[in-house]
């Protein structure tokens, strides 16, 4: 028997986030997207909140770090990505002592969760490189290796990463599901609840190894388009990573992602858990994400984020996807032109001016709105450190 | 993997023959990511709900199951009349390949994902945990352990008195198969998942360093390399004068066995990690859709979308295909 108790809370349909959208979204004012539904939580009662809860200990502070040396010839660089993590951490903390850095977020007792974003291997995907420094980051806090954690939804793509192979001996490389109708891993208790489309499953879950499994997280996204978030960041690796059932948020044109996205992280205990997010901005794909394996739309950027602030450093994230978009000379991502949108998969994967969907990249403001971070840029404390 | 015929879809030479109808399909219960493999009438499947699933191909009807105490991603091998297989609570398990009766299991520190490979008297067997065991094929009993330098996803090529594998480390390493000592160790750029194949004293194997490796397989000395767009974990076959392995990037590449020089490269599709199977003139690969290539140029001479796995590999017979999909689905072709 669950002696947890469970509560339920309801986001007033995500409409209250979405208010704010009439000034920058034309579609919603020429009625092109149906009002968001009401959108039910359910979580447990009396969660312990953590002090290093999103936004975490360094709200509005994004510490990103270039290195060209760090990605070449396709390749990720083990030696030029472990002194950008290094600095980056050093730099978000203040900390000259490494170890004191990691310290700040995890503890000897701890069992900790890498939440990796797979999707998009073997393209584009959180680079076992990086993976590895986080590893030894977290190791160097005093955690030992069979306390690690490094996991995501899909099993299968994570094989195709080959994380199993490349992370260090005694690490636990984990899938919450084997293939797409797989529940097992969830907690039927903890879950978002919210009519889209009139699917017959209304409902997605938090995955075990989060509600019950780790007591940290560290969030490892990849710098991302997306066809129907607008770009997927820490926010969408954090949230549509941990809940089942979310590809149900979006159907050709119309995407909830906004406020989806924002109202999952915003789920206890997945807020309090996830204390530190890195983002893998080695390559980024600037058009056709989050599973495109077209070189044409993946640059080497050659960068990490490092941060707590979801929302703040997926500003900054969407701001450099955005430029890069404009020097390609493909549309925003805040385009509502309803000439862009195809059906057509291939057209979508090949042409940069093709989309799926109305993107919304507004539910990183709305997840500001919940309190998950800082996403007014000129509040945020960004700092930019370039190696080489 | 998948070169040899004992533990392997490539059951010989046949002639070329396009499937036109499935004979027959079956699902089982929990996905699969390991491959088929045939003895007489029985095909053995792996599932990762922990089952070793003996299917009669005359009629395609489960026969038995042998219920493991964790998922199974390992490919199994057949010796001294049983089928040997890895679990992901790092056993390895022995059961008669008749009945399905347990004969002897040994056990690793983490999941065994390789397939224990039958020589002489012994099986040897990669883990995770990052040794190479060699246990007694009779009764399990342990002869050595070696500890490489890192997690062991590659199934090892026994020879006599040899075993070559790739490991996490990013070594290909070479051993003595009656101690485990470790005779040589080669570097590449990044860790391998890959398996090795064997021919002309050479060891044949891919990193995730994008480079496909050609070693002397006394000295670990480089004979050649081969740059691909990706990581390779397509474990390669062999035929002939060329070697043929796939690639990340979804492409499929037939090398000169002896230069390293390309002798073609076909796309196939998002990505490759599963092991070809040569049958006479023609390649089978599983990559998302199920392919078969002609070996001379790379054509693509046949495909269906059967399945979706990337991961595993058909058996070719003379008068049928048998495949295993993602989430569980067998199919017999014909």
């Amino acid at each position: 028997m669950d002696r947890r108790a469970f509560v339920k809370r309801s986001c007033l349909g995500g409409l209250a986030l979405s208010l704010d959208h009439w000034g920058t979204s034309p579609a919603f004012g020429q009625d092109l997207i149906p009002p968001v539904p009401p959108i039910h939580v359910s979580e447990p009662v009396g969660t312990q909140v953590s002090p290093l809860r999103m936004p975490g200990l360094y709200p509005g502070r994004v510490v990103e770090i270039s290195d060209a040396r760090s990605i070449v010839a396709n390749r990720v660089s083990q030696a030029a990505v472990g002194e950008m993590l290094e600095q980056g951490m050093r730099e978000l903390t203040g900390e000259r002592d490494l170890r004191q850095a990691w310290s700040k977020f995890i503890q000897p007792q701890d069992l900790v969760g890498i939440k990796i974003n797979p999707s998009g291997a073997p393209a584009c995907c959180s680079s076992p490189e990086i993976v590895r420094e986080i590893v030894a980051g977290v190791q160097s806090a005093g955690i030992p290796a069979r306390n690690i954690f490094v996991y995501d939804r899909y099993a299968y793509e994570m094989d195709i990463g080959s994380y199993q192979a490349l992370v260090p001996k005694g690490v636990r490389v984990t899938g919450v599901q084997e293939h797409k109708l797989d529940a097992s891993g969830y907690d039927p208790n903890i879950f978002c609840e919210a009519n889209f489309f009139g699917e017959w499953e209304t409902r997605s879950y938090m995955a075990n190894i989060v509600a019950s499994g780790v007591t940290k997280i560290i969030n490892v996204p990849t710098m991302k388009d997306h066809s129907a978030a607008g770009v997927t960041g820490c926010l969408k690796n954090l949230g549509y990573g941990t809940f089942n059932n979310v590809d149900r948020s979006h159907r050709r044109p119309f995407s909830f992602t906004d406020p989806l996205i924002g109202i999952m992280c915003s789920v206890e205990p997945l807020r309090s858990k996830a204390v530190l997010h890195i983002m893998d901005g080695t390559r980024m794909v600037w058009h056709g994400g989050p599973l495109t394996q077209n070189q044409d739309f993946i640059f080497p950027s050659g960068l990490i984020l490092v941060g707590t602030d979801p929302v703040a450093m997926d500003t900054i994230e969407l701001e450099r996807i955005e430029t890069k978009r404009s020097k390609e000379g493909a549309p925003s991502v805040w385009s509502r032109d309803p000439q862009s949108l195809t059906n057509d998969g291939a057209a979508f994967y090949q042409d940069a001016t093709k989309n799926l969907y109305y993107r919304q990249p507004h539910h990183i403001a709305a997840a500001g709105k919940l309190g998950l971070g800082v996403s007014d840029r000129k509040l945020i404390e960004h700092k930019v450190i370039h190696i080489a | 993997m998948l070169c040899d015929n004992a533990r392997s879809g490539g059951q010989g030479p046949q002639s070329w023959r396009a499937p036109r109808r499935a004979r027959w399909q079956i699902s089982l219960e929990g996905a699969v990511r390991g491959s088929p493999i045939l003895q007489g009438e029985l095909l053995y499947v792996p599932s990762l709900a922990g089952f070793l699933n003996a299917i009669n191909i005359r009629g395609g009807r489960l026969q038995w199951k042998f219920k493991a105490s964790a998922a199974i991603h390992s490919t199994p091998s057949l010796g001294f009349g049983r089928l040997l297989f890895g679990c992901d609570d790092g056993k390895v398990i022995a059961i008669d390949a008749a009945s399905g009766t347990k004969s002897w299991e040994v056990v690793s520190d983490d999941e065994v994902w390789t397939s224990p490979v039958v020589h002489d008297e012994s099986v040897f067997f990669g883990s995770a945990d990052g040794n190479m065991y060699a246990v007694r094929a009779e009764t399990g009993s342990l002869q050595w352990k070696q500890m490489l330098g890192g997690r062991i996803y590659s199934t090892g090529h026994a020879t006599k008195g040899r075993i070559y594998v790739g490991c996490g480390d990013g070594n290909i390493y070479g051993l003595d198969a009656a101690s485990g000592q470790v005779l040589w160790k080669t570097a590449t750029g990044n860790g391998i998942d890959c398996s090795p194949a064997l021919a002309n004293d050479t060891v044949f194997i891919g990193s995730q360093d994008f480079v496909f490796y050609a070693l002397d397989a006394h000295s670990g000395t480089v004979r050649w390399r081969y740059e691909a767009e990706l990581g390779i974990t397509s474990a390669p076959a062999i035929s002939g004068d060329l070697i043929i392995f796939g690639c990340k990037a979804g492409t499929l590449h037939a090398l000169h066995i002896r230069t390293g020089k390309m002798i073609w490269k076909s796309r196939i599709g998002q990505t490759v990690t599963a092991p070809p199977v040569i049958s006479g003139s023609v390649a089978w690969i599983q990559a998302g859709f199920t392919f078969a290539v002609d070996l001379s140029d790379g054509r693509v001479l046949w495909k269906a979308n059967l399945g979706n796995s990337v991961q595993s590999a058909p058996v070719v017979t003379k008068d049928a295909v048998y495949l295993a999909g993602m989430e569980g689905e067998i199919y017999a072709l014909e």
